[in-house]
Formats: C-alpha cells, sequence, structure tokens
C-alpha cells in the first residue's frame, strides 16, 4: 500500500489535469532527464477562461460576418459581463432568434445590425446577450 | 446577517437563458421520465398548473394547448448552479449552497438592500437568471424575507422590524421554513393561520405542538439564530440510484443491465465522497397504479466495505437474480448503497476479495476518464450506452455548456 501511493498520486495528479500519465519518463535503460520535467500540454480552456462564469461557448451558422473574419462553423467564446462597445460583434435575442450583429451607438442610441437584415434598435424586445471574447476555429 | 438568494422558477430560466423562443410562453420543466411538473414559468402558473401535475394526464386540457413542456436537462441546470454560485462566491465572503437554485450568503454590516441589488443584477447579467434575495438575522427570517420578496420587489428584508411586522400579518404559516402540511393543519385547528399568530405563541407551547424543531423554528422566527451557516453538508449517508423505467421490464437481460448500471452510478457517487459501502439495498417493482398486479422484490444486506464498481455490480445483480420473477412488467429499480464510511473507518476483512490497490486505482482511473469524456464513456461490461428501459426524455433542450456538440447555434 505504501509503495503505490506515490504512483498513485501522480496518477490522479495527471488525470485530475485531463492528462493521460507519461510512461516515457520511466526509462529501462538511461535514466531520463526530463524525468522531472513531465509538464501537461498547454490548458486551452484555461486561456480562453471557460472556466469563469461569464464565459460561454457558442457555435456559428451561417457565412454573413466573413467580412469580420467569422466562419460558419466557428466556436465564438462570448462574456455575458462585458460592457457593449460600439463597433464591437455581439450575441443578441433578436424577434425569438439567436443572432450575430455588430453593435453601433448613434446619438445616445444603441443598435444592432444584424448581417441580414435591416439595423433594429436596442429596446425591451432586444437582449444584448454577450460580447465576442475569442474564436476558435478546428478546421483551418 | 443572512441573506438567501434563489432563482426565479430556475430550471425554466436556465432554459430561457439559451431559447429566446420560450420568453413570454407558458413553459414548464417535466420530472425524470417526463412525468410531473416541476418548474413552471409565471405564465403556466397563472394558467393553473399546479406544482407536480401530471403532465400526460392534463396536457391534453384545452387551456394547456400552448403550454411548452421541456424535459429535465440537469448538466445544464447543474452548470447553471455552478455558474450563480461563482458569481456570489465574488461578492460575499461565505456562500452556503442550500440547493441546486437557493444560496444561502454571509452578509456584513455593508452588504445590504442596496449591495444585494447589485449583486441580483449581476446575476442577471452573467447568468441571464432572475432571482430574489431575502435578507433577516436568522435562516428562517431571511428565508421567509426571499417569499416575501417575489411578491415585492425582489429584495425583502426582514431585519427591519417594521417591514417584518407588516409582512408576517398576511403572511400564511405554510411559508415558514419547516412548517409542513402536518404542523399546518395541527396549527390551523387552533385557529392560527398567519405568521403573526405562530410568531406570537408562547415557545414552550410550540415546543408541546411542534417538537424541539419546531420551537427551533419559532425561536428563529423571534429573531433569535439557532442555525449557523453550513460550508459543507454532513457526511453522506447513503447513494441512492432509483429509476422508473421508460416503459415495462419485462425480460431478465433488461433488468440486469439496469440494475448493473445503477448499481455502477451509485458506486461512482460513493467514490466522489471518498467513501465506502458496507451495506446495500436492491429493489425492483410494478406499477403500483396502472393495475398491473403488485410484486415488490428487495433485499437489504451487508457487503464487505468497498466501493468498486465491479464488486457492488456483481452483488446488485445476484440479489435481483435471486427475487426475480418472470412474467412481470417491471416499473421501476434501484440500488442504494448504505452504510457509508470512509475507508480507515470501515470494518476490514481478514482476506479481503477485491485487492483494495488495484481497485483503488482501476476505479480512479474510470472515473478521469468518465469526467474528461462524459459520463458513460467508460463503462463496466454489460451496460449499453443506450437501452430500451433508460429513462424517457423526449423534449430536452440540448447540454449547452458542456457539450461541443450542444453549443447555442447564432445565426450570422
Amino acid at each position: 500500500m505504501i509503495s503505490a501511493l506515490p504512483l498513485l498520486l501522480m496518477f490522479c495528479i495527471c488525470s485530475r489535469m485531463g492528462e493521460p500519465a507519461y510512461k516515457g519518463a520511466e526509462t529501462t535503460g538511461f535514466q531520463s532527464p526530463a524525468q522531472d520535467h513531465v509538464e501537461a500540454v498547454p490548458d486551452l480552456a484555461e486561456l480562453l477562461e471557460l472556466r469563469r462564469p461569464q464565459r460561454y461557448a457558442v457555435r456559428v451558422k451561417g457565412e454573413g460576418l466573413r467580412k469580420r473574419g467569422i466562419h460558419g462553423g466557428d466556436i465564438l467564446v462570448v462574456n455575458t459581463d462585458a460592457e457593449p462597445r460600439s463597433g464591437k460583434v455581439c450575441v443578441a435575442f433578436l424577434h425569438g432568434d439567436v443572432v450575430l450583429a455588430i453593435l453601433i451607438e448613434k446619438d445616445g442610441q444603441w443598435w444592432l445590425e444584424p448581417s441580414n437584415d435591416a439595423p433594429q434598435p436596442v429596446c425591451d424586445e432586444t437582449e444584448v446577450w454577450a460580447m465576442i471574447a475569442a474564436l476558435v476555429r478546428t478546421d483551418v | 446577517m443572512f441573506g438567501l438568494i434563489d432563482g426565479n422558477n430556475f430550471y425554466v430560466s436556465c432554459e430561457r437563458a439559451f431559447d429566446p423562443t420560450l420568453i413570454g410562453k407558458p413553459v414548464i420543466v417535466l420530472s425524470n421520465n417526463d412525468g410531473c411538473a416541476i418548474a413552471r414559468s409565471a405564465e403556466a402558473k397563472a394558467l393553473g398548473i399546479r406544482m407536480g401535475e401530471v403532465w400526460h394526464l392534463s396536457k391534453r386540457k384545452p387551456e394547456y394547448r400552448e403550454v411548452i413542456a421541456k424535459s429535465s436537462n440537469y448538466a445544464l441546470y447543474g452548470d447553471m448552479s455552478r455558474r450563480v454560485l461563482e458569481v456570489l462566491s465574488d461578492h460575499f465572503a461565505r456562500v452556503e449552497p442550500y440547493s441546486i437554485d437557493e444560496m444561502f450568503l454571509d452578509l456584513t454590516a455593508f452588504a445590504r438592500v442596496d449591495y444585494c441589488r447589485r449583486v441580483r443584477d449581476r446575476v442577471r447579467r452573467i447568468t441571464k437568471i432572475p432571482t430574489c434575495v431575502g435578507i433577516g438575522p436568522t435562516k428562517t427570517l431571511a428565508k421567509l424575507a426571499n417569499k416575501h420578496a417575489k411578491t415585492a420587489t425582489g429584495v425583502s428584508d426582514f431585519s427591519n422590524i417594521d417591514i417584518r411586522r407588516e409582512a408576517f400579518a398576511t403572511m400564511p404559516i405554510d411559508e415558514i421554513w419547516g412548517v409542513g402540511r402536518a404542523n399546518q393543519t395541527k396549527l390551523n385547528e387552533l385557529g392560527i393561520f398567519t405568521v403573526e399568530q405562530f410568531a406570537a405563541l408562547p415557545s414552550a407551547s410550540v415546543r408541546k405542538l411542534m417538537t424541539v424543531t419546531g420551537q427551533r423554528t419559532h425561536a428563529e422566527l423571534n429573531g433569535v439564530s439557532c442555525l449557523p451557516l453550513t460550508l459543507a453538508p454532513d457526511q453522506k449517508q447513503t447513494a441512492a440510484v432509483t429509476r422508473m423505467f421508460g416503459r415495462p421490464v419485462e425480460t431478465w437481460t433488461d433488468m440486469r443491465e439496469a440494475l448493473a448500471a445503477h448499481a455502477a452510478r451509485a458506486a461512482e457517487k460513493c467514490r466522489q465522497h471518498g467513501l465506502v459501502a458496507s451495506a446495500m439495498q436492491v429493489f425492483f417493482h410494478t406499477h403500483p397504479h396502472n393495475g398491473d398486479p403488485w410484486y415488490h422484490g428487495q433485499r437489504s444486506f451487508e457487503i464487505e466495505p468497498t466501493a468498486d464498481s465491479f464488486a457492488i455490480i456483481s452483488q446488485a445483480v445476484s440479489a435481483g437474480r435471486s427475487m426475480w420473477k418472470p412474467d412481470t412488467r417491471y416499473a421501476k429499480a434501484g440500488v442504494i448503497l448504505l452504510d457509508l464510511q470512509a475507508p480507515q473507518d470501515a470494518p476490514r476483512d481478514l482476506l479481503p476479495t477485491v485487492d483494495p490497490v488495484r481497485s483503488e486505482k482501476l476505479m480512479t482511473a474510470l472515473d478521469a476518464v468518465n469526467a474528461r469524456f462524459g459520463r458513460g464513456t467508460l463503462r463496466p461490461g454489460g451496460i449499453r450506452q443506450t437501452t430500451p428501459w433508460s429513462t424517457r426524455a423526449n423534449n430536452r433542450s440540448p447540454r449547452y455548456t458542456t457539450r461541443l456538440s450542444d453549443l447555442m447555434e447564432v445565426r450570422a
């Protein structure tokens, strides 16, 4: 039991980080100089702050925002706690639809510009759900 | 000072956070197996849908034609609850998660009504969940203030004696935390209907009527705090997995599989708490109300202390086999692990049949894979992914926040 403990501990630490234990550190011939320096792969969830409560991942459907570099199939990481800023892309609830729109402020009035519809004033019927914070594309 | 924050119609609010077509409509969420209404939007309440209403019996009523009934999506509700808790933890030194949608808060002298209002707005903005906050010098008063807040402006402060006195005069006693149906009847028979009347009773007669628990509730209502903030739940005593079947189970193959799956899940729960079980109960029975002949098989027995899925499955299955009666339509089955304790406290066998070190490693690996790739990725042999006996969930929304395959779609 005692002898198995460090191994089990190492396994627990590795599996907690979502990594299978790296077996190559336990070499049979020459001792690996990397043995004490085994690290996990970079954690993209950390970079994208996916564990924070205000971060949500959403999936883009349609090509209407290609001019802003956003393609269909992209994953957007959005922030529901970000200040709205004119000119930025946001996720909005618009007439029962979930859409991407460019947020514009003109003379104190906020507008939503969806890619394939006329600009709509932000009012009680619309909701700016979140601002775009990051983009993930896997089929480059 | 205590605060209690809770999500309004929490499950419905979680659904609405990701689906604008549900906003302003009568929406209900159904219990496991699409049985009863367990959450109702304000519009659904206005139509007269009761909590616990059996939906398949009443859904054909013409006045319910517009109602949208969603299957429960606990992966979503659990993750939204996490988000609420994390936002609250940013603003309060201590937060006690009391249930999936209710949290007790530790309020300092500076964090009162205005502060709570701001936090409530922030929870709304970040999680899209509307909430109400009750404030009081005791937990029972905070909970009652929270009920009051639902009919007021979203935040009620019962540390203010005037507000409290005014509210007590009209609030019925069944709104009090800890006063159940039985006590309510007893008190009503004595002519006590409002919180004001109950709070005015002498403490000794409350004790005679409702034991020491009722006396504590009574003291708390009068501003004497008896229940402190607890940050961790009491150690679990049991791990139960019991389910109604999606359709009747009639073959031993299906029943064996159901018992194995329930046993595996119960063992997993047990391990999550770092505990081992030293007794187990296995049962299955026919439907109590559909006219089938009643048969109820149940067996409780001691086991060698363990949390090993394989050991628990094999014993659950053999107990099930011993009470299996063919040509019977079973409606429900369950596996309950009992006498949970820390491994070092459990009685140890001289010659254990399960190698504890090997078992622990294997179970750690099993749980790690399932935590990383989703529940059910690695399953002990004999449990299929989707099964004929699985729970019914015909209208469950996507697991928007926990699965890459289920993300909310945004149209560009």
